[in-house]
């Protein structure tokens, strides 16, 4: 049986649970994020310790730290994501572009997850008018 | 003389599409960026107006080679927000249809390793061996993709005992013909000099990128959710996880070879020791509390991941969905460097990747 375990976090936290996770061999195994019912973003830092996964979660913060130095790939391509589902930025990443949307639909801005599903029918069908 | 030569989006190398970019002097691959994005359905915004019945049709759907560890993954999710527990007899049905599932995908991938490095006649052995599993997956579920196994609470379809002794003949036949291609898997000449020292990932490098599944094991990462982590009783089950230490393609074509004897061992436990009782605890759209879960299953290709949050409603509050693809795909720049052009499709068809699941 799998478990998990959610701590909440402040971001000045998130750099040293990195580097401590890192130095006992744990694996990094996602970075997740969403929106609240408050409009406040909630990104979840999830590492796998043993048969749990730790989820060290900070809300309501637009920029943070990121943790690619430290993860390498494992956090770069989930931060680079993130920034484009949800539109936080992660200082210090080096972006490659846009993973999944083409620049000109959001004027360069990540918002998937929080624009109407409407919205985003409208802004696709006008890109191929 | 430096070039950039584009690989992609569409290429006939590529089963789907991707796009790489190599950096290249003469024929030497001095490094490479790969971009996503093509497949890209906003499954996971879909994922937010779908109750937890339709996200199982959906997530299915994310993918059509591992299309039973999606739900199989979201369900678990669910399950444990609801703490609900599903019988020992779904469990193992479970089981029985992700290792099948591991069965064909590994057979698909070895076939289409054969293709791309010209040996057409061994794909086309492989392929057709791979029809026994296909038929086996079929009888029980009805369908060769999209199996609709997965219930919340269980699994959709019982195994009679009538065909449970179908299952373990054709398994026995399977596991004969494995013997002979594993033979030629492993100890030919043409497929040994055409992939060995080719797209060298070393152990070092693939923990520090954090790659997972038979991509990891290739170079001697031994991770393993269904050793690590054991979920719908795969405690029950003895079984190894073959791991090699070359890192190269032709270890990722041996590690799905040995891994192959171990699904099949896995299968053959779960079929011989199918407990009684029901499979599942009906059909009804459960009530989910608020809350929030992360569940890990080991699909062919590796650690498929969902994380769901609820809100007490009917539906995902959100549904963040990752794949094996995920965190095997950025290894491949590196790979790529100091190889030649031409083993550029293999190596990055190497990782077995699913761009369809990547993209969602």
């Amino acid at each position: 049986m799998q478990k998990f375990k959610s701590i909440e976090i402040k971001k000045e936290e998130i750099v040293p649970i990195a580097e401590k996770m890192k130095s006992e061999g744990i694996r990094l195994l996602m970075i997740h994020g969403y929106v609240d019912k408050e409009g406040k973003k909630v990104i979840s830092y999830q590492y796998e310790v043993g048969d749990t996964v730790e989820a060290y979660t900070v809300k309501g913060e637009d920029v943070l730290p990121t943790i690619s130095h430290i993860y390498d790939v494992a956090a770069s391509w989930p931060e680079e994501e993130l920034h484009e589902l949800i539109g936080v930025t992660f200082e210090g990443l080096k972006m490659r572009g846009r993973l999944f949307l083409p620049d000109t639909m959001f004027e360069g801005k990540g918002q998937i997850l929080v624009t109407p599903l409407s919205e985003l029918v409208k802004k696709t069908q006008g890109e191929k008018e | 003389m430096s070039y950039v030569v584009p690989i992609g989006p569409y290429h006939p190398s590529l089963e789907e599409p991707i796009h790489a970019k190599l950096y290249t002097e003469g024929e030497i691959i001095k490094d490479a960026e790969v971009f996503i994005g093509y497949n890209h359905r906003g499954i996971e915004k879909l994922a937010q107006e779908k109750n937890f019945i339709q996200t199982l049709v959906l997530v299915e759907r994310v993918c059509g080679i591992c299309s039973h560890s999606h739900p199989f993954a979201y369900a678990q999710a669910i399950e444990n927000i609801a703490n609900i527990e599903v019988p020992k007899r779904g469990q193992y049905i479970r089981v029985i249809m992700a290792e099948l599932e591991r069965l064909h995908s590994h057979y698909l991938w070895l076939g289409i390793a054969a293709h791309l490095v010209g040996y057409d006649s061994l794909f086309m052995h492989i392929w057709n061996v791979r029809e026994k599993i296909m038929d086996i997956l079929e009888a029980i579920s009805g369908n060769r993709v999209n199996y609709g196994m997965i219930i919340i609470g269980g699994s959709r379809r019982d195994i009679s005992d009538d065909l449970r002794r179908d299952i373990l003949q054709v398994l026995d036949e399977f596991k004969a013909e494995h013997e002979k291609i594993k033979e030629i898997l492993l100890n030919d000449k043409t497929l040994s000099m055409r992939t060995k020292g080719v797209g060298v990932l070393p152990k070092d490098v693939a923990i520090q990128m954090g790659t997972i599944g038979p991509h990891a094991r290739a170079s001697g990462v031994k991770v393993d959710v269904r050793k690590d982590a054991p979920y719908s009783s795969y405690e029950d089950f003895e079984f190894d996880v073959p791991v090699v230490e070359d890192g190269d393609v032709f270890a990722r074509v041996v590690i799905r070879a040995l891994e192959v004897d171990e699904s099949i061992k896995i299968i053959k436990q779960a079929l011989e020791n199918l407990p009684e009782g029901p499979v599942n605890l009906g059909m009804k759209i459960p009530k989910v509390p608020a809350g929030e879960f992360t569940q890990r299953v080991e699909a062919p290709r590796g650690q498929v991941i969902y994380y769901v949050v609820t809100d007490g409603g009917q539906t995902n509050y959100r549904l963040s969905i990752h794949v094996p693809t995920f965190k095997t795909a950025p290894t491949v720049p590196y790979m790529l460097r100091n190889n030649s052009v031409a083993d550029a499709g293999l190596i990055i068809a190497s990782i077995d990747p699913c761009f369809s699941c990547l993209d969602r």
